[in-house]
């Protein structure tokens, strides 16, 4: 009874048939394309299309590429691969950096064998949101935050909230 | 008889909703809120900690550890206030860690499956340890992650991985037929060393559109169809904002990285023939020895549900669990139904195996 009330009391959209129709012709309509992106035909022409794009494309990319090669010789700045290069080492540094902070923990926790050494407790949200079925305490234990032997590479606190 | 009661002035109703269309297609929603502290970084991989919300001593030991695919941006893990795997799991009282690969560049493009899975995720993994000062840890996987994942616990089974979730995995290329991506990087029609040698990068502009074309009714027409039928539901609106976010900052992919994914595992299912090589090391399935959960999306299109269940047969771990779930690939986790089943489920799990 009250779900018949509430029928007759909702307005009816004159709109909603429309609705239906649409709904209905994109149903039927995505379970022809879902078959048609699943066919070899599918494939072989989006292979096709993109190798055709990528041909044509590579004289221009390659006229642009050798412009700018030139153009930033003549200003004297360094190219792209040039750019990459560095990159790449720079990140090989990286690593050895990191390396090296690796065999420093090794070291530091064998004469500090009760704790790494850059050990770091954040301490709990205070306003934090209640799980669900778990205990939702939240206390804030200061002594919670401590950060012994504070070392390099590892940067704290540059985060949040991200984006 | 139902009445209809039609809008003093349609004109400015309609106006109305094409601002709000407008807005949420235009503008990006806050995603990824939950505070975080950056712990380590090495090239564009960020190592993150979670603020817990629990005591030390309310929280489950063992530190769980997120790696999710290298192409697409984390923040589906944490996509918004009130709705988010990373909230949930930290009220469930676990220690969060999430490594963001970043975007590579130009001069990452050599980077391969072996430098992400045995260069960067064991230093991550070191970090993680080192925070959390426990020698064990989880690893939870999803998509390509889950790739990533598999390759270092077969890899590297005696660094301490206690618990291995992998989610839609895609690992095993055998059944080329159910695999539409399978079929249309076939080598007879795609040519993946021209699309590299042109971009360096697979852009991501290109992967999205490969994965939107999988199902283009849906993801071009009836998803705005979707959004407009629901203008006046702020709920609907705000989960829609946030989940396009997410899904239009697109992420090249490392073109080593895809070129190895097309060719090694696509076209030659080498690692679930225990015939990938990796750092010149064959990585072995059956080394594997973490307790082992694997999530299967049953209406997943991008990586179908007989891409990940061959995996139970082959790892060698003694604790297996199959959980099959009714969604597609992001959809189980990020979806309306995701804190009702597969988040529950996932702390259920590891909540046991955690102590």
């Amino acid at each position: 009874m009250n779900e018949a009330n509430e029928k007759t009391s909702k307005p009816a959209d004159p709109l909603e048939p429309l609705r239906a129709m649409r709904d209905a012709y994109l149903d039927a309509m995505a379970k022809t394309m879902v078959e048609a992106v699943n066919s070899e035909a599918y494939a072989q022409a989006t292979g096709a299309m993109l190798e055709g794009y990528l041909s044509a494309s590579a004289p221009l990319r390659e006229a642009v590429d050798k412009s700018m090669l030139q153009a930033l010789q003549q200003l004297s700045l360094p190219s792209r691969q040039e750019v990459a290069a560095l990159a790449e080492r720079f990140t090989n540094v990286e690593m050895r950096l990191d390396d090296i902070d690796a065999k420093l923990d090794a070291i530091q926790l064998r004469f500090h064998p009760d704790g790494p050494a850059s050990k770091s407790e954040p301490a709990p949200r205070a306003s934090a949101a209640a799980a669900p079925g778990k205990n939702t305490g939240t206390r804030a234990t200061a002594s919670a935050n401590r950060s012994r032997g504070g070392r390099r590479f590892v940067r704290r606190g540059v985060g949040p909230p991200q984006r | 008889m139902a009445s209809y009661v039609a809008s003093p002035n349609p004109f400015a109703d309609l106006g109305r909703r094409l601002l709000a269309f407008n807005r949420v297609l235009t503008t990006k929603a806050p995603i990824a809120q939950t505070p975080k502290e950056l712990i380590w970084a090495l090239n564009k991989a960020k190592l993150y900690r979670y603020t817990p919300v629990l005591a030390a001593r309310d929280r489950h030991r063992i530190p769980l550890l997120l790696i999710f695919a290298i192409m697409n941006r984390p923040s589906i893990l944490d996509l918004r206030p009130g709705h988010s795997f990373v909230e949930y799991m930290l009220g469930q009282g676990y220690d969060l860690y999430l490594l963001d690969w970043g975007v590579p560049g130009f001069e990452d493009r050599h980077m391969k499956l072996d430098d992400y899975a045995l260069e960067y995720l064991p230093r991550a993994i070191r970090k993680v340890k080192t925070a959390a000062e426990c020698e064990e840890f989880s690893m939870l996987g999803w998509c390509i992650g889950a790739i990533l994942t598999t390759i270092y616990a077969a890899m590297r089974p005696d660094e301490g991985l206690r618990n291995l979730l992998l989610l839609t995995a895609p690992l095993d290329f055998s059944n080329r037929n159910g695999i539409t991506f399978a079929r249309w990087t076939d080598e007879k029609y795609f040519d993946v060393d021209t699309i590299l040698d042109a971009f360096g990068n697979m852009p991501g502009e290109m992967i999205d559109y490969g994965a939107k074309a999988l199902k283009p009714v849906e993801n071009y027409i009836t998803n705005y169809c979707k959004l407009w039928d629901n203008l006046d539901d702020p709920q609907v609106v705000e989960a829609w904002h946030a989940m396009n976010t997410w899904v239009t900052d697109n992420v090249p992919m490392a073109g080593g990285a895809y070129r190895q994914l097309i060719v090694e595992l696509y076209r030659h299912n080498r690692l679930m023939k225990n015939e990938l090589v990796v750092r010149g090391k064959r990585v072995d399935l059956r080394r594997i020895r973490a307790n082992l959960l694997t999530v299967i999306a049953e209406g997943d299109h991008i990586t179908p549900p007989c891409q990940s269940e061959a995996i139970l047969a082959k790892a060698g771990s003694r604790d297996k669990e199959l959980y099959r779930i009714p969604g597609g690939h992001i959809g189980i986790m990020a979806g309306s139904a995701a804190p009702r089943t597969t988040w529950p489920h996932i702390d259920a799990w590891l909540s046991a195996r955690s102590r």
